[in-house]
């Protein structure tokens, strides 16, 4: 039943921060009202870039499988919701909608 | 073209410091900007707000905005909400002077206050009689204006410019804002013969000695205050470079903060360009004569990525100071990194040498070195 409310609930991208990609391998992003800073890995840019439209954590994962090679179905659910989470609280992205 | 084996950048600068204005209330004896004050005009409301938005193109986080003074532009508030609104951040480096309860309320609209990370007040004396020698008639409006700041809980930043005027004074300073104000901690540097203070050097720069001097006092005012005055130049600064050249030579051990060898002095710009009040892109607001192009004609990435004279001062950065003319033969080259580009072009005419005000060996010469400390 968790997962099924977790899916009601979507996420993007807070259009105020700062997305920087200065290396290959990830970028960093930059919230200007918190002057917070976090770096990203490919992984979490490429969720980043998914968050430029609303999102729900099974798209998201469901992205991540059809792009990146290798991803865990027993831990990519967790990981991704610890991210969003993360990124929820610290201001980088919020929920746009929650249907229930 | 570039040198073949350029450094790895970031793609756009990080942050951009601008002189929004030439105009002053203020005739400082060592200002650097004064040259370009005369006869270069402003930019208009709409042309900085052009160039903000492009900013937000180029992902750039933050803007210090100086002068000029800052707060002399009627426009002011609607520039900052321009680099709001284009999500960034800012900090104003102020005299002062201007700043009263009206302005502070200003900074109460929008995310003004949020956005802000500081502004910084120039204070050059404990007492009207010091700081006015080289800031003239200004010394109560810009106690005024920190005072307000600070009961207002701004965030804010203090500078005091080392000069022979206030050498002296330099212990009632640290008291006077430490203590009596209240702030955190404050930035000093010195007065060096760039702008008007080349034109006062003999009445305001510092001699070798009164480096030593300087250096001196900080180090008692460090024991006293410890961790609330810092410094990027300056006596401070080189007392801590000098520290580290001397125990580099006697262990062999090198300084693991910065590149010893090398012209390897200021990062400014692998992170950071400047603009004039009239738009014109510089690499850093010490180096004004260098000019790369101008905001209304030219494209600012292309510039960070691709000018040859920005490239030109990273790639500073590989030449040994054993190759740098005037330091072949230095006991010191092993350990110095030649200092700012910006000194060094200012006093011989090309980045490419070592700043002769920041030279070791002269100053060990007429000192006897920190050791004598």
């Amino acid at each position: 039943m968790r997962t099924k409310d977790e899916n009601l609930i979507e996420y993007i991208k807070n259009p105020d921060v700062v997305l920087r990609e200065e290396d290959i391998d990830g970028a960093l992003l930059f919230n200007p009202d918190t002057n917070q800073i976090k770096v990203l890995n490919t992984t979490g840019l490429f969720i980043w870039k998914l968050c430029e439209k609303k999102h729900n954590i099974a798209n998201i994962i469901k992205a991540l499988k059809n792009s990146f090679d290798q991803v865990p179905d027993d831990k990519a659910a967790e990981q991704v919701k610890s991210f969003i989470n993360e990124m929820k609280e610290s201001g980088f992205i919020g929920i746009i909608k929650d249907q229930k | 073209m570039r040198a073949k084996n350029s450094f790895h950048i970031i793609p756009t600068p990080k942050t951009v410091s601008i002189s929004i204005t030439g105009k002053c209330n203020l005739k400082c004896k060592y200002c650097f900007y004064a040259n370009e004050m005369e006869g270069l005009k402003d930019l208009s409301t709409e042309q900085w707000l052009n160039f903000f938005k492009k900013l937000k193109d180029l992902n750039v986080m933050d803007v210090s905005l100086t002068g000029g003074e800052a707060f002399i532009r009627p426009d002011l508030f609607e520039l900052i909400d321009g680099i709001i609104s284009n999500n960034m951040r800012y900090n104003i480096l102020s005299n002062g002077t201007l700043i009263n309860e009206n302005i502070l309320k200003k900074f109460e609209i929008g995310k003004r206050r949020l956005r802000l990370d500081y502004i910084q007040i120039s204070i050059d004396g404990s007492c009207a009689e010091i700081h006015n020698k080289s800031r003239p008639n200004s010394f109560d409006r810009a106690i005024n204006g920190l005072k307000l700041l600070k009961e207002n809980n701004f965030p804010l930043a203090v500078r005091t410019t080392i000069n022979k005027h206030n050498l002296c004074d330099l212990e009632n300073i640290a008291k006077l804002l430490l203590e009596d104000i209240g702030v955190s901690s404050f930035g000093n540097n010195e007065s060096m013969p760039i702008g008007s203070g080349c034109r006062n050097e003999k009445e305001i720069s510092l001699s070798s000695k009164e480096k030593l001097k300087a250096m001196r006092i900080i180090k008692k005012l460090l024991q006293k205050y410890p961790g609330r005055l810092n410094a990027q130049a300056g006596p401070q600064a080189k007392l801590k470079m000098y520290a580290e050249m001397e125990h580099a030579k006697k262990t062999g051990e090198k300084s693991k903060t910065w590149q010893m060898g090398y012209l390897t002095a200021c990062g400014c710009v692998f992170s950071k360009i400047d603009i004039l009040h009239d738009g014109t892109i510089v690499p850093c607001c010490m180096l004004p004569g260098l000019k790369l192009g101008n905001i209304l004609n030219d494209d600012l990435k292309e510039i960070w990525q691709n000018n040859k004279i920005i490239w030109d001062i990273r790639n500073r950065r590989k030449i040994p100071m054993k190759e740098v003319p005037g330091c072949e033969d230095c006991e010191w080259a092993p350990y110095c990194n030649g200092s700012c580009p910006g000194m060094a072009h200012q006093l011989t005419g090309d980045f490419n040498r070592a700043n002769p005000e920041d030279c070791y060996r002269k100053f060990k010469k007429e000192t006897g070195g920190i050791d004598a400390l």
